[in-house]
């Protein structure tokens, strides 16, 4: 490639002085600022927003992990199978539902999925229309950890497969056939050969939605209106807009930096490689 | 290419019996239901004038919540984040264009270090860096203004624009670019005679993408605008709240519209990488 003259080659950095700017300004300084916040009070340096998220929040991270595990169960052990399924079996219909989600924002599935799952929600009417369920029936998973996981795994379950898909499609057909030839079935091409093989692309689809789902904050913004345990994103919310405590709130901000960080890590690394 | 395109039907693993048939039938059947119930449910919802318990389905049906689409608040709301997205779409392509290109072509020396700046906000949770942004805004007066609004969901935006376009740029064959050049076209007359109307379909895909992403910008939305600067996102989470359950559910179909006219129009021809980007939305 021919080299840009200098004159040129200022032109080219002056334009995209804006862009980074705007990156900088609205993202890289107030993440610098959370982090300072999060060990000062009142000026001084000190450990007492950490101290306070550990007495009041502690569970509420440990609900946080286990929501987001939860999703991702549910995600990855419907979307590998499903995918591995379509690999073989192409499936128009099923790949073009499996899109829809992806274009359905977080706060409308949020709110789709509230009134969906409520106690006398429009599953249970559906449900009873069928005749599945009498009128008396009540279901009680919207608020907790069952509802914001069947939610979140509804959301992801699309980029899931659509990735998955994508890397499944890469296996070479001759290794597909040579298991076949072995008297392989779908079952066994899945979890023998395509999962093996795609385990590089799987582990991506794992943490992109892993930190997704951690930090996670329109859903259950959407579904949970009452007390009980909290996902961390809604407790930094209170925190900051309720309490106008900044410190603490950026002490639990923190606290999601480091549970996405290891996955951040990956994720930073994997695009690298593309 | 039979590798990488799914499978000649010649090379399916099963034969295509009843039980196989019917399997996929099943298949299809239950991601329906699974996919279509919830979104079914806002549109029942939508509809439902007077729903009291026990009935099952709503008492009286009718179309007066979404009579509200034409008048008054939610109008408001839609009107707002469409001139709010609009500005956002234009200001992040023009500031996005020379980074991609300049990344894409390694004309910036440090194109890589600047593509990873880029990524950063997809990497951290949104919410605390948001909420600490809003800090920022409220001491620079920015918050509760259109400007802020606009800059948060610049943030976001440009992620999109950076990426999609950088991908869209090496797409495009060096070697017309250096014809060019050896014909003595400058680097600068080059880039807006040859290359950017070749990527204009990139740039037009990516400008959708920012668009929709800014329209359904919430988090960003609700920090630095709410309660004087209201986008359609914001609306409905504060219907929800007031339980105004039909309000709702009438702003989360309007929401969903351009995202499914944008998935049925351009099915066809809108590639992977993009449709990854929305998983983000």
């Amino acid at each position: 490639m021919n080299a840009a003259r200098p004159a040129e080659q200022l032109l080219w950095w002056l334009a995209a002085i804006p862009a980074t700017m705007v990156i900088i300004v609205g993202f890289g300084f107030p993440l610098v600022q959370s982090l300072v916040a999060s060990f000062t009070r009142d000026g001084v340096l000190t450990l007492a927003n950490y101290e306070l998220v550990y007495r009041l929040y502690r569970q509420d991270v440990v609900y946080t992990v286990m929501v987001a595990a939860a999703g991702l169960v549910l995600t990855f052990g419907i979307g590998i199978p499903l995918s591995g399924y379509l690999r073989l079996h192409h499936s128009q219909t099923a790949e073009f539902l499996l899109k829809v989600p992806l274009f359905v924002p977080f706060v409308v599935v949020g709110h789709a999925m509230r009134i969906f799952l409520a106690p006398r929600g429009t599953l249970l009417v559906f449900l009873h229309a069928l005749g599945l369920v009498s009128q008396d029936t009540t279901l009680a998973i919207s608020e907790g950890w069952i509802g914001l996981s069947i939610a979140l795994a509804w959301k992801h379950l699309a980029l899931v497969v659509l990735l998955l898909m994508g890397a499944f499609r890469g296996v070479g057909e001759e290794y597909l056939e040579a298991a076949r030839g072995f008297g392989a079935g779908t079952f066994r091409q899945i979890w023998a050969v395509m999962v093996p093989m795609a385990a590089p692309s799987i582990g991506l689809a794992v943490v992109l939605s892993l930190t997704s789902m951690l930090a996670s904050f329109s859903i259950p913004l959407m579904m949970t209106k009452g007390s009980g345990p909290q996902m961390l994103m809604i407790d930094l919310y209170h925190r900051y807009g309720q309490h106008g405590d900044f410190g603490t709130a950026s002490a639990i901000g923190v606290v999601s930096y480091l549970l996405a960080a290891g996955a951040a890590y990956y994720y930073l690394k994997g695009v690298a490689r593309q | 290419m039979n590798a990488t395109g799914p499978p000649a039907p010649s090379l399916r693993g099963r034969p295509r019996g009843l039980p196989a048939l019917a399997l996929r039938a099943a298949l299809v059947a239950v991601l329906l239901a699974a996919i279509v119930g919830p979104l079914a449910g806002l549109v029942l919802w939508s509809v439902a004038e007077r729903w009291h318990w026990p009935a099952v389905l709503p008492q009286q049906v009718g179309l007066k919540y979404w009579a509200r689409i034409t008048q008054g608040d939610l109008l408001a709301a839609l009107t707002r984040g469409v001139a709010i997205a609009s500005v956002t779409t234009v200001a992040a392509l023009v500031a996005a264009i020379p980074v991609s290109y300049g990344a894409a072509r390694a004309r910036l020396p440090l194109g890589p270090v600047l593509l990873m700046l880029f990524l950063l906000p997809q990497a951290f949770p949104q919410l605390p860096v948001f909420a600490s942004a809003a800090v920022l805004f409220y001491r620079w007066n920015l918050a509760g203004t259109y400007a802020g609004v606009v800059l948060i969901h610049l943030v976001g935006g440009l992620v999109y624009a950076v990426w999609t376009m950088t991908a869209v740029f090496r797409a495009i064959g060096e070697d017309i670019e250096e014809a060019a050049i050896n014909l003595g076209a400058s680097v600068t007359r080059t880039f807006f005679r040859i290359s950017l109307p070749l990527a204009l379909p990139g740039v037009v895909a990516s400008s959708i993408l920012v668009f929709i992403y800014s329209l359904d910008e919430f988090t960003g939305t609700l920090l630095v605008g709410a309660p004087y600067v209201t986008t359609l996102p914001v609306y409905m989470y504060t219907a929800s709240l007031g339980y105004e359950l039909q309000i709702a559910s009438v702003t989360a179909l309007v929401l969903m519209v351009p995202g499914v006219l944008l998935l049925v129009l351009m099915e066809r021809f809108l590639r992977a990488e993009y449709l990854a980007f929305f998983g983000r939305l």
